[in-house]
C-alpha cells in the first residue's frame, strides 16, 4: 500500500513540475520573439552603422591624435597592458548549458590572457565570479550593475560611456566583450570580441569588405563627427552583443524547458503504468484474501 | 518628375524612411542644411530637430535627436537615436521630461550627469517644438 502511496505522491510532484516547466518554456518563447524584433527592428541601424564607420574611416588617412578610441598604445608592452573583460550571462538559470558555456570560455580567457578587470552583467555570472574572486589579480567590478533582461539602448548607452571613460582615463587598455552568438536557432557560439581600441578590422569579415571612398568633406569637422559616432558605434555594439546574448539564453530556455516538459511526460507515463501496476497488484491481493478468508470459514465450519 | 535621390532615415529602434526623395532639409550644428540631388560627399552632424523631406512634392516632417548624416550625390543616409513623426510624439511625456531635466538642472550634479539632463532637456524641448508647430497647422 505505502508503495502506492509513494507514486501518488511522485506523480503529483512531477507534474507540478511538468507545469512550471512549461509555464517557462511559454515564457521563454514569447520573450524570445519580442527579443528577435528588437533585433531585426536594429540590424538595419547597426549595419549602416557599421558601413559608415568603415567608409569614413577608410578616408580618415594619420589624424590619429584626435580618434583617441582608436589608440593602440602599442608602447605598453603586452604584459604590463591592463585589461577588461566584460562578461554576459544571464540572470536566472534554468536555461541548459548557456551560463556554464559563457563562464567557462571567460575562465580560459581569464588564464590565458590574464585579465585585470571583470565586468560581469547576470546575475548568475557575478555570483559565480564572486565566489572565485580570490584567485590571481583579477578585480570583479562590484558597481557593475546592469541585468541582461530586455536589454534597451539606454543600458547599451550607459556601459559604453562607463567603458569609454575608463579607457580615455587609460585605466584600462584593452576591452573584451564574451557573448554568446546565435548561429541559428538551435546552435550557439560563445565568442569573444575586441571592442577597445576600435578596429574596424575586427568588425569585417575580409579586408575587400573595406572600400574606399572618394574624397568627403566633413562637417563643421572630423573631430566633431568622430566624438559624435565613436559612442554611437560603441553603443550600438554593446546592445548588439547584449541582443544576441538574450536571444540565445531564450532560446536556450526554451528548448531546455521544452525538452524538461518532454521527459516530465515520459516519466508521468512510466510513474501511471507503475501506479497502475500496483494498485492492480493491491486489488488483486485483497481478493486473495478475501477468497482465501470466504474458502477458509466455509471450510472452517466443521470445527 | 522631379529629379530625386535614394534617401534612408534609420531609427535606432526602426527604419523610419527608405526611398525617393527630393529635397531635404536637416539641423546640422549651425543651422538648417538643405540637400538636393547631385548634393558633394559630405559627413556631418545632426542635432536635435526637425527634418523636412519631400517626396512626390510633398513635404513631410519628422523630430529627430542627435544623430549623423552622409552625403553622396545620389544617396544620403540619416542615422539617429530616435525619429519621430510629429503625431507620435506624447507631449505630456515630453512636457514631463523636460520639467524633470529643467529640475535637474537647478541642481548640483557631477560634469557628465549635468550633460546627461543637457541632452534630455534638448531632446524633450525638441520634440514639444515639432509637434507644437504641426498641430497649430491642422
Amino acid at each position: 500500500m505505502s508503495n502506492m502511496h509513494e507514486i501518488k505522491e511522485r506523480i503529483k510532484s512531477v507534474s507540478d513540475i511538468k507545469k512550471i516547466t512549461n509555464a517557462m518554456y511559454l515564457i521563454s518563447s514569447s520573450k524570445l520573439k519580442k527579443a528577435r524584433k528588437d533585433l531585426d527592428a536594429t540590424e538595419p541601424y547597426f549595419d549602416k552603422l557599421l558601413y559608415a564607420m568603415r567608409s569614413i574611416l577608410s578616408r580618415v588617412p594619420d589624424e590619429a591624435d584626435e580618434l583617441v578610441f582608436f589608440d593602440r598604445r602599442t608602447h605598453i608592452p603586452p604584459e604590463n597592458r591592463s585589461k577588461l573583460l566584460i562578461v554576459i550571462t544571464a540572470d536566472k538559470g534554468m536555461c541548459g548549458a548557456y551560463n556554464h558555456n559563457v563562464i567557462e570560455k571567460a575562465e580560459s580567457m581569464i588564464s590565458k590572457t590574464g585579465m585585470n578587470y571583470l565586468s560581469v552583467m547576470g546575475q548568475v555570472g557575478r555570483m559565480y565570479f564572486q565566489r572565485h574572486d580570490k584567485k590571481e589579480n583579477v578585480t570583479l567590478d562590484k558597481s557593475f550593475f546592469y541585468t541582461t533582461q530586455n536589454p534597451t539602448l539606454y543600458r547599451a548607452r550607459s556601459i559604453a560611456e562607463e567603458i569609454m571613460e575608463r579607457f580615455q582615463k587609460g585605466e584600462v587598455d584593452d576591452v573584451y566583450v564574451v557573448y554568446t552568438d546565435m548561429k541559428s536557432s538551435s546552435e550557439f557560439e560563445v565568442r569573444v570580441q575586441q571592442i577597445l581600441p576600435l578596429d574596424v578590422t575586427h568588425f569585417v569579415k575580409s579586408d575587400k569588405d573595406i572600400t574606399k571612398h572618394h574624397e568627403a568633406e566633413f562637417y563643421p569637422n572630423i573631430e566633431a563627427v568622430m566624438r559624435h559616432l565613436i559612442p554611437n558605434f560603441m553603443k550600438g555594439l554593446i546592445y548588439g552583443a547584449m541582443v544576441e546574448s538574450f536571444c540565445s539564453e531564450q532560446q536556450a530556455r526554451m528548448s531546455a524547458m521544452d525538452s524538461a516538459t518532454t521527459s516530465a511526460k515520459d516519466m508521468l507515463h512510466t510513474l501511471s503504468l507503475q501506479y497502475n501496476r500496483a494498485r492492480q497488484a493491491a486489488i488483486t491481493q485483497e481478493i486473495t484474501e478475501i477468497c482465501s478468508g470466504s474458502e477458509a470459514q466455509s471450510s472452517g465450519g466443521n470445527f | 518628375m522631379a529629379k530625386t535621390f535614394h534617401l534612408e532615415l534609420l531609427a535606432s529602434d526602426r527604419p523610419f524612411y527608405v526611398g525617393e526623395c527630393e529635397h531635404l532639409v536637416y539641423p546640422a550644428s549651425d543651422g538648417l542644411m538643405g540637400i538636393l540631388p547631385g548634393h558633394e560627399t559630405l559627413v556631418t552632424v545632426i542635432e536635435p530637430g526637425e527634418i523636412k523631406y519631400k517626396v512626390d512634392g510633398q513635404w513631410r516632417y519628422c523630430a529627430i535627436s542627435e544623430g549623423f548624416a552622409e552625403v553622396r550625390s545620389d544617396y544620403v543616409l540619416i542615422l539617429g537615436d530616435a525619429i519621430e513623426l510629429p503625431d507620435e510624439i506624447d507631449v505630456k511625456r515630453a512636457e514631463e521630461a523636460a520639467e524633470r531635466a529643467k529640475e535637474l538642472m537647478e541642481q548640483k550634479q557631477g560634469i557628465m550627469q549635468y550633460y546627461h539632463t543637457q541632452a534630455a532637456l534638448n531632446r524633450a524641448m525638441n520634440r514639444l517644438k515639432v509637434s507644437r508647430r504641426h498641430n497649430h497647422e491642422i
